[in-house]
């Protein structure tokens, strides 16, 4: 034992000879000593600094002891911070970069007040759906669209629409009366359940005014399966993940979204979740995607929701890393960890979602119509 | 557990004290150092903490049984099956999928099934990197480089945390003989410690996300959708990311080990101011390089075996290279194109009559701007997530100037002037850096360290990104 341990630090007079404390190229050295207390002032020091940055990841964090502790610690650094002064500098460089505001803590669920949202959403007042049964009635004349004016399609969402967004716009981009307005709007780790992590009613509001897409493409729901919600209105509150309370309030963040597209003239696609590796989760989507459905019909003709389920689900009916594509090649449609999608699974989604846009749009006629007819067509707004 | 979260803070702030506490008697160090690094490990699955386990016995075990057996055939037999167990682990981990894939696909050209089912293996973190270190290890017993030490010391080797996930490849020679040697804590180099910690955090955090999110992925989650320009630009700042994460781990890395009193290998040194692919690959993830040259390229014979088979042997080992990063053929080419590369290079320069031309500045620069195109133009298949994509960007650079380029700001130039600026900069400068800082007492160490954080804590993007090299 004794063999390989080495002297203490502490120098004995004359024992061992004091070297000069400098590395090979000549620069000084510190001891252990230092770095530790560098390290610990540099952490406290620092963390004051950052102290409100702090408080809003904590706060943005998953409901829990972790989060509560965070809180319980940020809140008061934040505010001595604020006390101090200390928070200054951070917002200085905040305010340079134009993210000033990005400290601020959003919960605000702006919704507009429509038929479906304001009557109790138990007994909508909304048209019963339209039975199974039922005679349909004549379909309207779809909307043309023509390469002079295409048609405006919107991306947004969170992590699990960014790859099935690109091969949409991708899409998009091989037809000549389609354009992608915006990109792909994906914002990973967020939801509708939290406006404070980003909120999204805003982002929707203020996009849609200004894009004024006539199709908006949209996935939420995969960080939305949780009891926790932030925003919620006066009086309501929700004891478990999927209760009567929470679906009450997801639908109406659901079909809020879907008002504020329709009433920027803009038509809902909402993709619906997939099936994932983990079983669990799944019956959580399934729920998910039950409100998201049932607001989509109280919509019909201003909202769809797309089916993913059995898109991505293998030959047992059971969740499938792998897919035979149209040549029968055996290609990786989902990513490594069981949810998100490969490349090829976003392709697929794409398909689904162009070819629901050409049965709610006339996308094709302009090329059999004279020159002049086509772009008089394209004149009515759908 | 990441290095740029408060998790990891607390780890750390914690390990550091525990450590030098109990390094003046090394046989409480190490286990302390193992059990700390498992912890770290354990982070992401605790499950992982087994396999990591399993390579460290499977190891020593076999390195120690080389190491004793005399007879030639016996000692080659072992590190044959330990290179399989090595490289079994990798390949179950990291490449069944992939090969089952690729299997079925050829033989479904011939109306057959593959015999092997898929199956959705979830990748350990960091096995690329310590399987490697692992093969070192018994590889440099085997060619009598390196005389195997304890379980206790090569478990410490292979799991410290610093070098855990990603590197960089420290050999057994460079590490295993710091923890024979107690490290002096009178002696640690805080101010390179500090600087690296600093600069590496400012480079993964604001420039590298700054260009992913405001440009690289756009453009390569759908490169029809852009101009030339964008997609050029969306290149060059691949290449800026790729460097400014990759470098940025490894530098905070290297500066952690060096605050427990530990020097890594340096990884990088401004690949992009190299002159020649040979150069790049002298400059560009240092460690993996010339770990490729010691257990590949001279495994192979080298330059030793003729112009022909040396120009093979570069090329199988940068296909080795390219196929360690990721199961994927976009991989595969990528080293493919450094391989050609790096063998066209060696003929241009061996053929007959061939003088080098005289060393001038505008020389210099165009060999530059050459070498920096050619590894871009690689960068395209590194990144892309098939040859689709691959091909929509080559093609993309030639079919879309004039059209607007709303991407390319005047933050995304900034990002990537300073990527490739810095390699460029004085080696004195960050000496004098660090000096000036070192000359600090000890609170102005602390309040410049703390406003660089604030700095790069205040610029960069709300959570933390992975870092790419995790998943290798």
């Amino acid at each position: 034992m004794a063999t390989e341990s080495h002297p203490r630090p502490r120098a004995r007079p004359g024992a061992v000879p004091r070297r000069r404390r400098t590395g090979a190229d000549g620069r000084r050295l510190g001891t252990a000593g230092d770095g530790l207390l560098v390290s610990v002032l540099a952490l406290a020091i620092g963390t004051l600094l950052t102290a409100p940055g702090m408080h809003k990841s904590a706060y943005n964090g998953q409901p829990g002891f972790k989060r509560d502790v965070a809180l319980a610690v940020t809140g008061p650094l934040a505010g001595i911070s604020g006390a101090l002064l200390l928070d200054r500098p951070r917002a200085l460089v905040r305010n340079a970069i134009g993210r000033g505001d990005e400290d601020a803590i959003d919960v605000a669920v702006v919704l507009p007040a429509t038929a479906a949202t304001a009557k109790p959403p138990v007994k909508p007042a909304v048209k019963p759906a339209v039975k199974p049964d039922a005679t349909p009635p004549a379909a309207p004349a779809k909307v043309a669209f023509t390469p002079k004016r295409k048609l405006r399609l919107w991306v947004a969402g969170d992590s699990l629409v960014i790859t099935p967004g690109y091969a949409i716009v991708r899409a998009a981009g091989g037809s000549p009366v389609i354009e992608s307005v915006g990109g792909v709007d994906g914002h990973v780790a967020t939801g509708l359940a939290r406006p404070d992590v980003f909120n999204w009613f805003e982002e929707i509001r203020a996009q849609t005014k200004k894009l004024r897409p006539h199709v908006v493409v949209l996935n939420f729901g995969g960080n939305d399966d949780k009891r926790y919600m932030t925003g919620l209105p006066e009086g309501v509150t929700i004891t478990e993940f999927g209760d009567a309370a929470w679906r009450r309030e997801y639908g109406r963040r659901v079909g809020g979204v879907m008002d504020t597209i329709s009433r920027a003239g803009g038509h809902t696609i909402w993709i619906g979740l997939p099936i994932t590796r983990n079983t669990a989760q799944t019956q959580r989507f399934d729920i998910v995607n039950a409100v998201v459905q049932q607001e989509a019909k109280k919509r019909e003709g201003k909202a769809t929701y797309l089916d993913t389920y059995t898109t991505f689900a293998g030959d047992d009916g059971g969740y499938a890393e792998y897919l035979q594509d149209a040549s029968d090649r055996t290609v990786k449609v989902r990513a490594g960890d069981g949810v998100h999608f490969e490349r090829v699974g976003g392709d697929m989604i794409a398909r689904i979602v162009v070819r629901r846009l050409n049965e709610l749009y006339d996308l094709t006629s302009w090329r059999h119509k004279p020159r002049a007819a086509a772009s008089a067509s394209g004149s009515s707004a759908p | 557990m990441l290095f740029p979260t408060a998790t990891f803070a607390i780890f750390f702030l914690i390990v550091l004290p525990l450590s030098w506490l109990t390094m003046p008697n090394v046989h409480r160090w190490r286990p302390f150092m193992i059990a700390a690094s498992f912890i770290f490990y354990s982070w992401w699955d605790w499950r992982f903490i087994l396999l990591l386990a399993g390579c460290i016995v499977w190891n020593q075990v076999l390195a120690v049984r080389i190491h004793r057996t005399r007879v030639q055939s016996q000692r080659r037999a072992l590190l044959w099956l330990a290179l399989a167990g090595n490289l079994g682990i990798v390949g179950y981990f990291k490449y069944y999928d992939f090969f089952v894939n690729s299997s079925d696909n050829l033989l479904s050209l011939v109306g057959l099934d593959a015999p092997l089912s898929l199956k959705s293996i979830v990748l350990p973190v960091g096995i690329s990197f310590y399987t490697f270190m692992a093969i070192s290890y018994v590889v440099d017993t085997y060619r009598g480089d390196f005389v195997p030490t304890t379980l206790e010391k090569f478990a410490a080797y292979l799991s410290f945390f610093p070098h855990l996930v990603a590197g960089p490849i420290v050999r057994p020679g460079e590490l295993i003989p710091q923890f024979d040697t107690p490290r002096d804590p009178r002696r640690v180099d805080t101010s390179r410690a500090f600087y690296l910690i600093a600069t590496g955090l400012f480079k993964k955090v604001v420039i590298a996300n700054f260009l992913a999110a405001n440009i690289v992925d756009e453009v390569f989650g759908a490169p029809g959708q852009h101009s030339s320009l964008e997609i050029l630009i969306a290149v060059y700042a691949y290449a800026v990311q790729i460097y400014a994460d990759f470098s940025g781990y490894t530098d905070i890395a290297i500066g952690l080990a060096l605050l427990l009193g530990f020097s890594f290998p340096q990884n990088f040194d401004s690949p992009y101011a190299a002159r020649s692919l040979q150069d790049f690959w002298r400059r560009w993830h240092m460690t993996l390089s010339r770990w490729l040259r010691d257990y590949v390229y001279i495994s192979l014979g080298g330059n030793r075996k003729g112009t022909l088979l040396t120009y093979r042997n570069l090329l199988l080992t940068m296909l080795i290279g390219g196929l360690w990063h990721g199961a994927g053929w976009t991989f595969i080419v990528w080293g493919a194109i450094h391989g050609t590369g790096l063998a066209t290079e060696r003929w241009w320069k061996s053929r007959p009559g061939y003088v080098a031309p005289p060393d001038s500045a505008g020389r210099r620069a165009v060999e530059r701007l050459v070498t920096f195109q050619i590894v871009c133009f690689a960068w395209i298949f590194f990144r892309a997530d098939s040859f689709a994509t691959a091909w929509d960007m080559i093609t993309g650079l030639f079919t879309g100037w004039g059209d607007p380029s709303p991407l390319v700001t005047a933050g995304v130039l900034l990002a990537i002037a300073v990527g490739i600026g810095s390699q460029y900069l004085p080696a004195r400068l960050p000496r004098l850096i660090m000096e000036r800082f070192g000359r600090l007492p000890v609170l102005g160490q602390a309040v410049v360290l703390a406003l660089a954080l604030m700095l790069t804590n205040a610029m960069g993007p709300e959570g933390v990104a992975p870092f790419i090299y995790f998943q290798f």
